[in-house]
């Protein structure tokens, strides 16, 4: 008989007790990946729509806490792309609408010039792409259109205003393909901000950090009011607040989750310490040393707490595809979580276990074996 | 020298005391008391006379209030790992067995082996071996609650033999059995000490086991009022 297979044993003979805090580290491992997955995703996916397209800058406007209020002029674009260094400059307007009809909540809607070189990024699948006087044209992503159920010639209404279907695109990127595209100027006049942007995508000749840094200065020059403000897509990305709101909440809703874990584990391992208490007595007696005993209640904890933590990283997978397939929030939630979260989930289960299991070890190894043989 | 042992002290006890925390009981008053290696010791006497808590104190499973116990010439108290004497000197066995209901009879013997460094299928043989020697081998896959009290007993008589001790000590052993499994622990225990010429000290209520040792200690209100060699049984 191995070591493991003694602390295994010791599991199994309290089944439902095992069950129970296996399943409380489960759904706290489980809560911990889902939504620090979908959030870490969720950013992931936003720079990716940048990345991907070699996009360097994000000019928006300053001390604008929701980027989805910039308002820049639409002229600016042309400033910028006078610059020496600027490869191309893409304008748009951002807004985000809820059909609540047909129970899509949360979808991305840009308005591009008809000219915007992201149209030639965009992978038509079914269709074709805007072009100039589309003013009731509308592009629809591929899971979009899905969830919609519409194609090519179909009508949409936003804004109480019918829009045609002209074409639907498939990109790399899961919010793209969950969002809709209309030219620049319809959409302005929807949302009554002629003549805006909310901002300015960059793509430069050169990508190194000096020359994005040097040419954000030079950009934010344009503006002598100073109510333009020019940062690495990033930066852009990671200080956009709906993702810091994202991030914020899952971390509070995990820490919430892991405390509870961590309760659940420390009310398991105490009482099985403390049911043990003549048992751990007589593995003094026969000659145990402190440190095994030490290393039994921790390996035990372990054990529970890893194999919690898998379920619930398995849960927490198939949550989230179940959960990225369903109308109402494709498009928003990817449904791949990063392996990165999946070891944070698995580090966190271990931390989880070590914890609950660090009083009730110290308690056990401090037993004397005669008081402990006593104990009824 | 002990007439049933050999020339080596084992165990040596100078002037022991134990008042238990409530300060109401003194549980020992200054007990003497010599144990040569290969001895066979009963110790008896009525509930309360302190029996048990000498055998504790011999086993290093507790500390005195005053007064030594030496193992070997070594006094306990100077012994940096008690809990090493006891895995690798002191074989212990209790009233009520206490064997592990979720582990084999093998698989029990095996506990006091994680302290050794035998391998695990070292400490399957050995484990085989030690039950063959208490008449046990045929049980050992059966768990706890498949034997028979004595065969739960004879069970945690070959795991008190897990790393070949030196000594002994078995605290009411028969309690719990009827007269036949008792006998068959007593006729075990003289085995072992015929055989393996190992030092047995053993605490017993009844006086016809206790006068099978070689030597009887007498004890009462944790006072050592006789101690004297028995003739041969």
């Amino acid at each position: 008989m191995r070591f493991y297979t003694f602390v295994l044993k010791n599991l199994i003979r309290r089944r439902v007790r095992t069950a129970l805090t296996m399943l409380g580290i489960a759904v706290a491992v489980g809560a911990v990946v889902a939504l620090v997955g979908v959030s870490s995703g969720f950013e992931r996916s936003f720079l990716e729509l940048y990345e991907k397209r070699q996009v360097d800058i994000i000019v928006s406007r300053k001390g604008l806490m929701d980027r989805l209020t910039s308002g820049l002029d639409e002229n600016f674009g042309k400033k910028i792309a006078g610059l020496p260094g600027v490869k191309a400059v893409a304008t748009g307007l951002l807004d985000f609408v809820s059909l609540e009809k047909l129970g899509i909540f949360g979808v991305m809607v840009q308005g591009w010039p008809d000219d915007c070189f992201m149209f030639d990024e965009l992978g038509i699948v079914d269709g074709r792409r805007l072009r100039k006087g589309d003013d009731r044209g509308i592009l629809l992503g591929k899971v979009l259109a899905t969830n919609l159920n519409k194609k090519p010639g179909d009508k949409l209404v936003l804004f109480d205003e019918e829009f045609t279907v002209v074409g639907v695109y498939q990109t790399f990127n899961v919010y793209e393909n969950g969002s809709m595209i209309t030219l620049l100027a319809p959409l302005q006049k929807l949302m009554g901000r002629e003549k805006q942007i909310t901002g300015c995508t960059v793509v430069l000749e050169q990508h190194d950090r000096p020359t994005i840094d040097q040419m954000c200065l030079k950009i934010d020059a344009l503006d002598p009011a100073g109510k333009t403000k020019a940062m690495p897509y990033e930066e852009y990305v990671r200080s956009t607040s709906q993702i810091k709101a994202a991030q914020a909440m899952a971390w509070m809703t995990s820490v919430l989750a892991l405390i509870i874990g961590t309760v659940g584990m420390l009310n398991t391992m105490v009482m099985s310490v403390f049911e043990r208490t003549r048992e751990i007595g007589i593995l003094r007696a026969i000659g145990w040393r402190r440190s095994r005993v030490v290393r039994m209640i921790l390996l035990e904890a372990i054990l529970l707490s890893m194999t919690g933590g898998l379920v619930g990283t398995l849960a927490a997978i198939g949550l989230t595809r179940f959960l990225s397939s369903r109308p109402s929030v494709a498009g928003m939630i990817g449904g791949q979580i990063d392996p990165r979260v999946i070891l944070q989930g698995f580090g966190i289960a271990l931390l989880v276990g070590l914890i609950g299991a660090a009083y009730p070890a110290y308690r056990a190894a401090r037993l004397m074996p005669t008081e402990a043989i006593r104990h009824e | 020298m002990s007439d049933s042992g050999s020339n080596t002290v084992l165990l040596r006890t100078e002037n022991l005391c134990k008042v238990y925390p409530d300060g109401a009981v003194n549980a020992l008053v200054e007990v003497s008391l010599t144990i040569h290696q290969g001895e066979y010791v009963a110790i008896m006497g009525p509930s309360g006379s302190g029996k048990s808590t000498l055998l504790n104190l011999l086993g290093a499973l507790d500390a005195p209030t005053s007064g030594e116990v030496y193992f070997l010439g070594e006094p306990l108290s100077a012994v940096c790992s008690l809990d090493r004497l006891r895995s690798q000197k002191v074989g212990f066995v209790f009233q009520s067995f206490y064997l592990l209901p979720v582990l084999t009879a093998a698989e029990n013997v095996q506990v006091p082996m994680f302290e050794t460094s035998l391998s695990a299928s070292a400490r399957v043989k050995k484990a085989i071996e030690l039950l063959g020697i208490v008449g046990l081998q045929h049980r050992a896959r059966h768990l706890p609650g498949q034997l028979s009290v004595g065969e739960r007993q004879r069970a945690a008589v070959a795991r008190a033999l897990a790393n070949d001790p030196i000594l002994l000590l078995a605290d009411e052993p028969t309690g719990n059995l009827d007269s036949l499994s008792a006998e068959g622990i007593f006729d075990l225990f003289a085995k072992l000490h015929r055989e393996r010429g190992m030092t047995i000290v053993l605490v017993t209520h009844d006086p016809e086991f206790g006068h099978r040792a070689k030597r009887l200690v007498q004890m009462r209100d944790g006072h050592v009022i006789s101690d004297g060699v028995l003739p041969p049984h």
